[in-house]
């Protein structure tokens, strides 16, 4: 057991020893000050423990094992640091709320299973935590116990639950697939590959993963969840907990070897979410809704990033997407945290906040020197100068408008008296957030050895990063002249057709039941189905004749 | 010949007799206590049997009066036994621990029927169902299997209600059908082969006419006690309308004696090559069971009924292992994970559904009543309770760690690798709906609501702490996986491995 096993274990045990301390009430009444603690290990474990380290415990046939490679480092590191924070925000935000210790219990859930993710390698271990995620997840968004919380409560969990159906589905058939049926997660891609089953296996994973990671069209639950979450909760679903489907996709997608189809539809479907949200954002009102598309469009971004990977068969493309990934988690969650410091916040002080705000905002679209802007600039080697670099400069340009819209929508949210001063819980966190996401992308940066300073601020650079950040601004000045004409969508946009399709076919489908059952528990059928079953059996049967 | 270990199956038999006999004897005020002396016990043998197989590595057999068989009796344990005989005692341990004020006999009161009734029925549960396990001959299977019955038919009316009578009534015509059935397949089988003992009736048995109507007989008499969709019309009344602590037993385990049987008919006593066919129809009608019980299940307005017709779709799991392992042993493969994995479910499930049942049953005692609609407050109110529901919902749906992620795993596995995919979606559907249906109901517990407006009937705190004890153990139940030994194969009978 060296530093790093302690390390990687401590992650995943240290917030269930917490979860199990809750189980006590006295205990789970005091832990909300304590929530931050629950993500130290794992803050620590990314910045202390060495890289691709493999542990294997238990038995052979079903191990626990932890695993810790790159992506996962840089991602564990920058969630670790949202969970901290926001943590921390949560103990503020939460303070007075008479269902805190649901709330505890909830948040260290999400929290074991988020952080989980990102250090185990057995897909049997990573299955648990993603229920337990799920789990957690719900009680989050149901949290404020409003009807509209329920809702987006239910549609996430019925969501989430197809989602890991479908990721069993795949598990068993890699494991059964894989040489020695071997459940670690770094064999996947290889068993994937050489699976007889690797399409069904791939869209499968593609499913499960993209309904995880929003994609379009399986995108609407997030909206939802996102936007009825408390604040604290929702910085960290849109930052941190969708992030843990970017990491199944990295490490189970057979990056140099996957058809180049399914990298390419994967691409496709993930660009066309990236501009589809954007459209459908704008058209929203509540600024956590708007941050919510904004989220779904970056998150397809990424996805598309993975799909460019395997379409080139680049190996690289895990860690590029990681790297995407880690500034929108950072970016995503100190943006969450600022709409609740708005709204404690009075008009006189509000620029104290709007402006760092609006900084991270246009950031996520790409504003020069900012963290966007590298992100975009690396993934500009993957999406290309062709159509794909198109629509990825598109969205960058749609992610402006977005944000500007977000901006505007924040502005009105600010407390009603002039000199309201949101409380230190709310700002310290906030700002430490805002902090790190200027911060930790330019050290990521630097950190590869490819990158160097003077390229990332050449005039070039920065003209490249400039000109869609322009075009966005001059977008949305147009947009709000003609804001009058934008349609009203309902949050979750094409929920409302599905929700009402699911409803009626499952309505119809119990119903069947229903009458099937209501008719078999009927005597004279019930002794009729016995003769019949007898006789099904002996036609059955006939070969032993 | 009889094994060292053998006079503990003897015990096995003679305890939950004994104990039933006391009961009965002794009467109301001491009934209770001497099936909470005989329990234990029975847990220390039923461990003893388990460690004498795992380091014999064989059978255990017991000749009594040492006569061989055809004459005389034989006791047989093997892996399937031992585990079921566990499993039996634990569930039944934790539902006396629970029943234990519910069925309290206040001191000067006089003699009631239904806390007698109730403290010699759970005996005599126990033993019918450890002669089911330990039994090695057809016609003491047969007796075994009315014992259970007759058992289990008065527990359904322990209350006396007249739906409960009815449901009682329906109960016991229906299984009596099933045991006619079973009875003339037995005597069918005995007839040619002049042999109802099952290890002598593998060797000998072949294809022919009586053998077929045998095989028909009695799977479809077995099913009907089963309960197997669409011979279900018994089990959602009489679960569902009987106490708690009766419904654990009934939901729990007294299904689980005629699915061994099943398991015993098609693994030990028919032609291993059978079950390929035969096996189809057996997970067709389980996957109807599955597809149909959840649907119902997750109309369902009463939180007992709910729970009642999840069991008719568990049920349908339990025989998705037929197929699945005669597809292992014709790909020359060993049928263990089939076998390891139905035997896990019918074990998971039964710890699972007695913790739900009696969660069910804590509820309706706070509330008064087990709407689901009006379920809020709860988790305020009982916290332990709707954590066991929970823990026992996620066995049902199969989430790691618990045993019915293990079951589901390994029959999952076994789907995929004989290529009988079909059966592996119908599980993750019925996975599926399991999940909606449990966490629909937990979601509505947790809604908070104002502690003024809640009930104040009190829960004694051991009762809570008995279900949690049982939903835990079934939680946790996936990490048998990570013990170095398989149970389940030690002792199997015909050698259906390569």
């Amino acid at each position: 057991m060296n530093l790093t096993a302690v390390l990687l274990v401590a992650t995943l045990a240290w917030p269930l020893t917490l979860l199990l301390a809750c189980t006590v009430r006295p205990l789970r009444a005091r832990m909300l000050p304590w929530l931050p603690l629950g993500a130290l290990p794992g803050l620590l474990a990314a910045l202390l423990a060495e890289r691709d380290a493999l542990f294997v415990f238990g038995s052979t046939r079903f191990p626990l094992a932890f695993a810790f490679d790159r992506p996962g480092a840089a991602l564990l590191g920058v969630a670790a640091l949202l969970w901290l924070a926001g943590g921390w925000y949560a103990a503020a935000y939460q303070a007075e709320s008479p269902a805190r210790g649901r709330f505890a219990v909830c948040w260290l859930m999400t929290l074991t299973g988020c952080l989980g993710v990102f250090v185990v390698a057995d897909m049997v271990t990573l299955y648990g935590l993603l229920g337990l995620l799920t789990v957690g997840t719900t009680g989050l968004v149901m949290q404020e116990g409003t009807a509209r919380a329920l809702r987006a409560g239910r549609i996430y969990l019925s969501m989430a639950l197809l989602a890991e159906s479908l990721l069993l589905a795949a598990f068993v058939l890699i494991v059964s697939s894989a040489p020695g049926n071997t459940l670690l997660i770094v064999d996947a891609p290889a068993a994937i590959v050489a699976s007889p089953w690797r399409d069904a296996i791939l869209c499968l994973l593609i499913a499960g993963f993209g309904i995880k990671s929003g994609l379009v069209p399986l995108h609407f639950w997030i909206p939802l969840a996102h936007g009825a979450a408390p604040v604290p909760a929702s910085a960290l679903l849109s930052g941190a907990v969708v992030k843990a489907s970017v990491i199944g996709l990295i490490r189970f997608m057979p990056l140099d070897h996957s058809p180049w189809l399914a990298g390419a539809l994967l691409a496709a479907i993930g660009l066309f979410g990236a501009l589809y949200a954007v459209l459908v954002g704008v058209t929203q009102r509540h600024p956590k809704t708007v941050l919510a598309y904004s989220s779904v469009s970056q998150m397809g971004v990424i996805v598309a990033l993975i799909g460019m990977g395997m379409a080139s068969g680049e190996g690289s493309a895990g860690l590029i997407a990681a790297y995407y990934a880690v500034n929108h988690v950072l970016s995503k969650g100190a943006l969450f945290m600022a709409v609740g410091v708005v709204a404690d916040t009075g008009r006189r002080r509000l620029w104290t906040v709007l402006l760092p705000a609006a900084v991270l905002a246009v950031g996520l679209g790409g504003l020069p020197l900012s963290g966007g802007a590298l992100t975009k600039a690396v993934a500009k080697t993957l999406f290309g100068d062709g159509l794909a670099g198109t629509l990825a400069t598109l969205s960058a340009i749609g992610t402006t408008v977005l944000m500007v819209h977000f901006l505007r929508c924040l502005k009105t949210f600010a407390a009603t008296g002039p000199d309201d001063c949101a409380e230190r819980g709310l700002r310290w966190p906030w700002l430490i957030m805002a902090t790190a996401s200027l911060v930790v992308p330019w050290t990521l940066y630097l950190m590869a050895p490819q990158n160097s300073l003077p390229d990332a601020i050449s005039p070039y650079a920065l003209w490249a990063s400039l000109w869609p950040i322009v075009v966005g601004v001059v977008l949305s000045w147009a947009l709000l002249r003609w804001k009058r004409q934008l349609p009203q969508l309902p949050e979750g946009d094409v929920v409302v057709g599905l929700a009402a399709m699911g409803n009626r076919v499952s309505a119809l489908a119990a119903g069947l039941g229903q009458q099937l059952d209501a008719a078999l528990r009927r005597w004279a059928i019930g002794g009729t189905v016995l003769l019949a079953l007898t006789a099904v059996f002996a036609w059955g049967l006939r070969t032993l004749l | 010949m009889t094994t060292s270990g053998g006079p503990l199956l003897v015990a096995a038999l003679l305890l939950p007799l004994a104990a039933m006999l006391a009961a009965f004897v002794l009467g109301r005020a001491q009934a209770p206590r001497v099936v909470a002396c005989a329990l234990p016990v029975g847990l220390l043998l039923a461990l003893a049997i388990l460690a004498d197989l795992l380091c014999s590595g064989e059978a255990l057999v017991y000749l009594l009066g040492a006569w061989q068989p055809p004459l005389g009796i034989a006791l047989r344990a093997d892996g399937l036994s031992a585990a079921m005989l566990l499993t039996t005692t634990v569930v039944l341990g934790v539902v006396a621990w629970f029943a234990w004020g519910d069925f309290a006999q206040p001191a000067n009161a006089p003699e009631a029927r239904q806390p007698l009734m109730f403290w010699v029925l759970l005996p005599a549960v126990w033993l019918a169902l450890n002669t089911v396990f330990l039994a090695n001959d057809l016609f003491t299977l047969y007796v075994a299997l009315e014992l259970l019955t007759f058992a289990a038919v008065p527990l359904v009316c322990l209350e006396g209600r007249p739906e409960t009578l009815r449901a009682a009534l329906r109960y016991l015509l229906f299984a009596l059908l099933g045991s006619v059935l079973y009875l003339l397949g037995a005597v069918l089988l005995y007839g040619v082969y002049g042999t109802l003992d099952i290890a002598q009736l593998s060797t000998r048995v072949h294809p022919g006419v009586a053998t077929w109507a045998a095989a028909v007989l009695m799977t479809v008499g077995l099913l009907a006690k089963t309960a197997l969709f669409p011979l279900h019309l018994w089990l959602p009344p009489a679960h569902a309308g009987a106490p708690a602590a009766a419904s654990a037993m009934l939901s729990a385990l007294v299904v689980k004696g005629s699915f061994f049987l099943v398991i015993r008919l098609w693994l030990d006593v028919l032609p291993g090559e059978m079950m390929l066919e035969a096996g189809q129809w057996l997970a067709g009608l389980g996957a109807a069971a599955i597809l149909v019980g959840n649907l119902v299940a997750l109309r369902q307005r009463r939180l007992k009924l709910l729970i009642a017709y999840s069991t008719v779709a568990q049920i349908g799991y339990l025989f998705l292992m037929f197929p699945l392992a005669a597809g292992l042993v014709g790909m020359g493969l060993s049928d263990a994970p089939a076998v390891t994995g139905g035997l896990l479910q019918a074990v998971s499930h039964a710890t699972a559904k007695a913790a739900m049942f009696m969660a069910a049953g804590l509820i309706y005692s706070t509330l008064g009543h087990d709407r689901i609609e009006d379920l809020q407050g709860v988790a305020q109110q009982l916290p332990m309770t709707v954590l066991a529901f929970a823990l026992g919902g996620v066995a049902l749906v199969g989430l790691p760690p618990s045993g019915g992620f293990m079951a589901k795993w390994l029959l999952l596995s076994a789907a995929l690798t004989t290529g009988q995919w079909w059966w592996a979606a119908v599980m993750v559907i019925g996975g599926l709906m399991t999940a909606s249906y449990v966490f629909s109901v937990v979601v509505r517990t947790i809604v908070a609501v104002d502690p003024e407006k809640m009930p104040k009937m009190a829960v004694p705190r051991y009762r809570e702490a008995s279900v949690l004890a049982l939903a835990i153990f079934s939680f946790l139940l996936g990490c048998v996986a990570l013990l170095p030994f398989e149970v389940v194969q030690v002792g199997r009978l015909g050698s259906v491995l390569p």
